[in-house]
């Protein structure tokens, strides 16, 4: 009769449908949703309210006997920052082809009018090419463009590279020199780690490593939360005085455990949904309303089929141990508005591991980073950021999972010692103190 | 065999709520526990249900010690009543049931039986929090019961009823005794306790002051009552005093009552009036009332206390 089953699930049961049915619940998760597609569909959204545009730009050339043309020197430029990718590689990329959608580069001769159509919003800038009487070319922008402007950043390095070709060839290099010149270095990063992940995969994998770290700690927040919130309101309600006698407090504490963190899980779920759905219908619904978006992030790292199970088994874990004593925590209290307080230095706890696995993302292989990653109530955090970035040999990641398991077994000794003690004693405040000197004699 | 709650000593801190308290109650009887607030009757409870457990002492049920005993044994009435408020009445009481390993398709009948009973049944599909006190209290007490307790302990289960419901509950204390049930309840009602109980304990700054069958207890008060009065003005009850052991104890409008000890013959009264030529209209051998009995252990009534329990409540939980 002191098995956890099946009283655990009936306790879970009735958690989860409350929670689930309840209007709190149900809004939240609605909103959220929303929220979350209106994000994947931020760039159709931009593209048509026309945040996208891309910028048209004016060039007047003052100084006849410049070689290159600015104009196409720019336009190349102004393409190849737009899309980043394209200019990749170190290979001799074909000239980008200037499309309807790309930065447009017009050459005038008229600066009076080109300067107007910028004042009056029409145009994004004005580049006027003038020669100093030292005989170097000067430049002179005209825009509304603040200094961390995208666009006036690029002008910027075509100025550069202009002057510098210009300069070159007064100085009586010949054109193909100086293609010689700026062609890029050969550059090579091998990875030390023979396993390391592949450089074109990074950015995707700390993007998703970032995911990891925050949809952790906002589950362990959230409903760490409603696992204490949950107690404290059987114990003020007085229906804790049955359920304890009809069930054990491992029981009970299994059981809240197990439910509330099913109705969290089957939120995150409805919000993962959404993003699918927001992802997979972005690309229709923006060519459906005839704009451009971007529907592809990031490029998704690959995965060792383990790796998923792995981070399942952090998340699992992690969420437990910490709700686990969350729920401890709920018992102490006699009055829901005190839950906040019991509940303070779990917060604290899981903050502390939340920034450390931020400071950690940037040097996955420090010796710190390491070492918290298999310490239970940060490996959750960091162990999955260093599967990412990095290669924690598997006896690392598998010991960490060990010491976590047996962690939350121990927090649920200690748990449910503090949880049969607790439920009972009410007071003004309950401190710890009073708590452990009941626990003594706890069932 | 019986239930037997074998010098019991818990402390709560600097407080000790229970001092080698014990006492035994038979099986298929009613059981009444009285004490003043804080004498230690819930945590007497609350030990045998063995929520709390005792820093000395044991209790066996049948011979079996309670720690032994599926939770299943008991049921149990908590003084402080609780009930899921957005629940259903008729999801909240499969969801105890089940918790007691009673499958959902075994009670639903059982359920509306008793709702039936306690004229409420239409209440099964109503949330808790829709209905009052005094019915949230009949389901409350329909919680305990439903995976059939072999000893039902019920903290002050009088308590905010209104003399209807207050009837019910009696029959369906009635109704447990019949089907064989223990029954055990504190109340500070001592007609109650008159009405329904067979044995009694007192209990009293954590110890029990006096226990057994009501009829016992009272005859080891080692007294009798004598009720008595006579036509006409009298001559003053100073005639009275003058007999050996007896004491007056009120003086009535209509009558006087008397303390006699057990070992005298309280006739003897009656002779000396008529050989006095009073004429005697009432003359009434009584036992001394529970409430008598209370006093003289406690040292003072139950229900003051209960007014001034009213204004510190929590006190209860703790001690």
């Amino acid at each position: 009769m002191n098995g956890l089953f099946p009283n655990a699930l009936h306790v879970a049961r009735r958690e989860y449908i409350t929670r689930v049915r309840g209007r709190a619940f149900v809004i939240t998760t609605i909103l959220l949703g929303i929220a979350v597609i209106a994000l994947t569909m931020l760039p159709t959204i931009l593209a048509l309210v026309g945040a996208n545009d891309p910028p048209e730009i004016a060039v007047s050339v003052e100084a006849d006997d410049v070689s290159t043309d600015p104009v196409v020197a720019l336009q190349a430029l102004l393409v190849a920052g737009a899309n980043p990718a394209a200019g990749e590689g170190g290979e001799a990329s074909p000239a980008p082809e200037p499309t309807a959608e790309g930065p447009t580069v017009t050459r005038t001769d008229d600066p009076g009018a080109a300067a107007q159509s910028v004042r009056d919003g029409r145009l994004d800038g004005l580049l006027t090419i003038t020669r100093t009487e030292d005989g170097d070319l000067a430049f002179t922008y005209l825009s509304d463009a603040g200094p961390t402007n995208q666009t006036r950043i690029l002008v910027t390095q075509a100025a550069t590279a202009l002057t510098i070709g210009d300069r070159l060839e007064q100085a009586g290099v010949s054109a193909g020199d100086s293609a010689q010149i700026f062609a890029p270095p050969d550059f090579t990063a091998e990875a030390a780690d023979p396993n390391a992940r592949d450089e074109d995969e990074f950015g995707g994998a700390f993007i998703l490593a970032y995911a990891v770290v925050i949809l952790t700690f906002m589950a362990i927040l959230t409903y760490g939360n409603w696992v204490a919130q949950s107690v404290a309101e059987e114990k003020s309600g007085r229906v804790m005085e049955l359920l304890i006698t009809a069930a054990s407090p491992r029981q009970l504490l299994t059981g809240k455990v197990l439910g509330a963190g099913g109705a969290g899980l089957t939120q995150y779920l409805a919000i993962v949904a959404a993003v699918v759905i927001g992802l997979a219908a972005q690309g229709p619904v923006s060519s459906a309303l005839g704009v451009s978006g971007s529907s592809q992030p990031f490029q998704m790292p690959t995965l060792d089929p383990l790796t998923p199970l792995a981070f399942a088994a952090f998340f699992l874990l992690g969420f437990i141990l910490y709700a686990t004593l969350y729920a401890a925590a709920g018992s102490m209290v006699s009055r829901i508005e005190d839950v906040q307080q019991a509940v303070g230095p779990l917060i604290f706890l899981a903050m502390a591991g939340y920034f450390a696995a931020f400071a950690g993302l940037n040097d996955p292989n420090a010796d710190w980073v390491r070492l918290l990653s298999l310490v239970p109530f940060f490996s959750p955090y960091l162990m999955p950021a260093r599967m990412l970035l990095s290669s924690p040999a598997p006896a690392e990641i598998l010991g960490a999972i060990a010491l976590l398991a047996v962690t939350v077994v121990g927090a649920m000794w200690i748990a449910s010692r503090i949880y049969s003690a607790g439920v009972l004693l009410y007071g003004q405040r309950v401190g710890i103190r009073s708590v452990l000197r009941a626990t003594r004699v706890a069932r | 065999m019986s239930l037997v709650v074998d010098s019991i000593t818990k402390r709560f801190g600097e407080i000790v709520a229970l001092d080698g308290a014990s006492f035994t109650v038979e099986p298929g009887r009613i059981f009444g526990l009285l004490g003043a607030n804080g004498a230690g009757k819930t945590t007497s409870m609350r030990i045998v249900l063995d929520i709390l457990r005792p820093d000395a002492g044991r209790v066996t049920w049948q011979g079996t010690e309670n720690t032994e005993l599926p939770r299943r044994t008991w049921g149990y009435l908590p003084e402080e009543r609780g009930l899921y408020p957005k629940m259903r009445v008729g999801d909240q009481l499969r969801f105890f049931a089940s918790l007691y390993g009673i499958p959902d398709a075994e009670v639903r009948a059982e359920i509306d039986d008793w709702l039936e009973r306690f004229r409420i049944p239409d209440y099964r599909d109503r949330r808790v929090e829709e209905l009052s006190k005094g019915n949230q209290q009949k389901i409350q007490f329909i919680a305990a019961i439903l995976h059939d307790p072999d000893v039902l302990i019920m903290d002050e289960p009088f308590t905010g009823l209104d003399p209807v419901n207050v009837r019910l509950l009696k029959e369906a204390f009635l109704e447990m005794k019949q089907r064989g049930k223990t029954l055990i309840f504190s109340t500070h009602q001592m007609e109650t306790v008159e009405e329904l109980c067979e044995s009694i304990a007192i209990v009293d700054a954590g110890r029990v002051v006096v226990s057994g069958a009501v009829r016992d207890v009272k005859r080891d008060m080692g007294r009798q009552v004598v009720r008595l009065a006579t036509e006409g003005d009298g001559n003053g009850v100073g005639w009275l005093t003058d007999l050996p052991g007896v004491t007056v104890t009120a003086e009535r409008e209509d009558y006087v009552e008397l303390r006699v000890p057990s070992d005298r013959d309280p006739a003897t009264i009656l002779r000396t009036a008529v050989d006095r030529g009073e004429k005697v209209t009432l003359f009434e051998i009584a036992e001394p009332s529970l409430e008598e009995i209370f006093v003289e252990h406690v040292g003072h009534r139950a229900v003051d206390e209960e007014e001034e329990h009213l204004a510190m409540t929590g006190r209860e939980a703790t001690a």
